[in-house]
C-alpha cells in the first residue's frame, strides 16, 4: 500500500493534477504541493502528490559518492 | 551501471570491519532490497534487519476486529487499502467478513472512498485509515473534502501512526537506520537529526531504486567505519530538510496525536493520530459508539519480534509451513512490504 509512484505532471487545475506515470494517466490531488506546473516530476502516494522530484537519480548518486571519497 | 554505483557496490562488497547491523525501517525498502538482490551483495559481517515500517504489519489485531464489527454489526461499506483485507483479526480477516456478506472494497486512495460515499448516499461508508506520515495526509484530505461537501455517510476508522516515537522505541536495535524516504519527504529530517545529536543514533534517508539503495548502503557502511554518529540525507532529490509544510499543516488541522498500539511494539505513547474534535462526526468510533474491542494475536506468530529485528522471519516455527502468503497467520506475511512475505517470496524454501 505504501509504494510511491514517480510521475510527470501533465496538467494542474483546482487542486487536482493529471499525472503521467510511464504512459498511464490519472488524476491525483495537488492539495499539499504548491506551485505545481506541467512538466514537474512528483512522487505520488495514495492518490496524492507528496513531493516534487528535483534532481536526476544518477546525478544524486554522483554527488553522494564524491562526498564519500 | 554508472561509475558511482559501481564504486558504491565495491564499498559494500569490500567491507571487512566489525559486524554491523543495519535496520531498514520501511517495508518498501525491505521488499526492494530483496528484489534487486542487495542482500546477496552483503558480506557476512553486515546483517540487514527489517523494522516496523510496514503500516499493514504494525496494525493491531484489534483494529481488524473493529473493522469487522463495523462491517457486520453496523452494515457499513468498508473501503480499505487492499493489503488489509487478508490480515488476520482475532476471529476473522476482512476477507472472512466478506464471506459472511460484508461489503469490503479495496481502494487506491482515501479520496476514492469519498467518491464512493458520494455515489452511494444510501450506504454508510467507512475508510480504514492506516499508514504513516506518507499516507496520513491523504486521509486528512478525505476528511476535509467530506466535511466541505457536508457528507453524512462517510467516516474514518483511524490507526494512523507517526514514526519518530517508534525510532525512540527502537534505539539500540541496530548500528544504523535506513530511514523511510517518503516519510521524511513529509516530516523533514529534524527528528532524525535530533536522534543523532542527542542519542548518537546513526542513519541515512534512502530512496527506493536500485542505485539509490546501493549508494545509501555504501554511505552507511563508510560512515559506520569512521565510528562517529551520523545523519545523511541520501535522497535529496525528493526529501528536503524542512519536509512538506502544507502536508504537516493539513495533518495538524485535521488530526491530533494520541497513544497507539503497534503490533509487536505494544502501546507507544503519542505515536498515533486521531481526528480532532471538529471532525468528530467523521470518526467512526464515535459515530457508531463503538465498544472497546481488544484483539488477541495468534500466539504462534512472532511478528512482534520480527518487527523489532529480534528474529528473522525464518526463525518463526510456522514460517513457510502453517504461514504462507496464501494462508497468512500474521500481518507480516500479508503485505508485499511485510518482512515475512518478502523473505518467503525471495528466499529459497526447502
Ligand atoms: S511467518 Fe507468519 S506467523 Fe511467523 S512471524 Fe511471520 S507472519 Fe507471523
Amino acid at each position: 500500500m505504501c509504494v510511491g509512484l514517480s510521475a510527470r505532471v501533465v496538467n494542474v487545475k483546482d487542486g487536482t493534477a493529471v499525472i503521467d506515470a510511464s504512459g498511464a494517466k490519472r488524476e491525483v490531488s495537488a492539495g499539499i504541493l504548491e506551485d505545481l506546473e506541467p512538466g514537474d516530476f512528483v512522487m505520488v502516494h495514495a492518490g496524492v502528490a507528496i513531493a516534487k522530484i528535483t534532481q536526476d537519480e544518477a546525478e544524486e548518486a554522483d554527488e553522494l559518492m564524491e562526498d564519500l571519497l | 551501471m554508472t561509475e558511482s554505483v559501481k564504486k558504491a557496490r565495491d564499498i559494500i562488497t569490500g567491507y571487512s570491519g566489525r559486524p554491523l547491523r543495519i535496520m531498514e525501517v520501511c517495508g518498501t525498502h525491505t521488499h526492494e532490497i530483496f528484489r534487486i538482490g542487495l542482500r546477496k551483495l552483503l558480506p557476512e559481517s553486515i546483517d540487514l534487519i527489517s523494522g516496523p515500517g510496514c503500516p499493514v504489519c504494525v496494525t493491531a489485531v484489534g483494529f481488524i476486529d473493529e473493522a469487522c464489527w463495523l462491517a457486520l454489526e453496523k452494515g457499513c461499506l468498508i473501503c480499505t487499502f487492499g493489503d488489509l483485507i487478508r490480515v488476520p483479526g482475532t476471529e476473522m480477516s476482512l476477507a472472512g467478513a466478506r464471506a459472511k456478506g460484508a461489503d469490503i472494497r479495496p481502494v487506491y486512495s482515501p479520496l476514492d472512498a469519498v467518491e464512493i460515499a458520494k455515489e452511494n448516499p444510501d450506504r454508510q461508508v467507512v475508510f480504514l485509515a492506516v499508514g504513516f506520515e506518507t499516507t496520513t495526509p491523504s486521509a486528512c484530505l478525505a476528511a476535509e473534502q467530506a466535511k466541505a461537501a457536508g457528507l453524512k455517510n462517510f467516516s474514518l476508522l483511524t490507526a494512523n501512526k507517526t514514526m519518530p516515537n517508534a525510532y525512540n522505541a527502537l534505539v539500540g536495535s541496530a548500528d544504523a537506520f535506513l530511514y523511510p524516504g517518503h516519510v521524511n519527504a513529509i516530516t523533514g529530517n529534524s527528528a532524525c537529526i535530533k536522534l543523532c545529536e542527542e542519542k548518537g543514533v546513526s542513519g541515512v534517508v534512502a530512496g527506493f531504486t536500485a542505485s539509490e539503495l546501493i549508494t545509501a548502503m555504501a554511505v552507511t557502511v563508510r560512515l559506520l567505519e569512521k565510528g562517529e554518529p551520523f545523519f545523511r540525507n541520501c535522497y535529496t532529490r525528493v526529501v528536503k530538510d524542512e519536509g512538506n509544510k502544507s502536508a504537516m499543516e493539513l495533518m495538524e488541522r485535521v488530526m491530533e496525536p494520541c497513544d497507539s498500539e503497534w503490533r509487536g511494539l505494544g502501546l507507544i505513547p503519542m505515536s498515533g493520530m486521531k481526528l480532532r474534535a471538529e471532525y468528530a462526526d467523521y470518526d467512526a468510533r464515535l459515530k457508531y459508539a463503538m465498544p472497546e474491542i481488544k484483539g488477541r494475536p495468534n500466539p504462534a506468530c512472532r511478528c512482534g519480534d520480527v518487527l523489532q529485528g529480534k528474529c528473522k522471519p525464518s526463525d518463526c516455527k510456522v514460517f513457510g509451513k502453517g504461514c504462507t502468503p496464501l494462508h497468512p497467520v500474521g500481518a507480516c506475511m500479508v503485505s508485499d512490504e511485510g518482512a515475512c512475505a518478502a523473505y518467503y517470496q525471495y528466499s529459497e524454501i526447502e
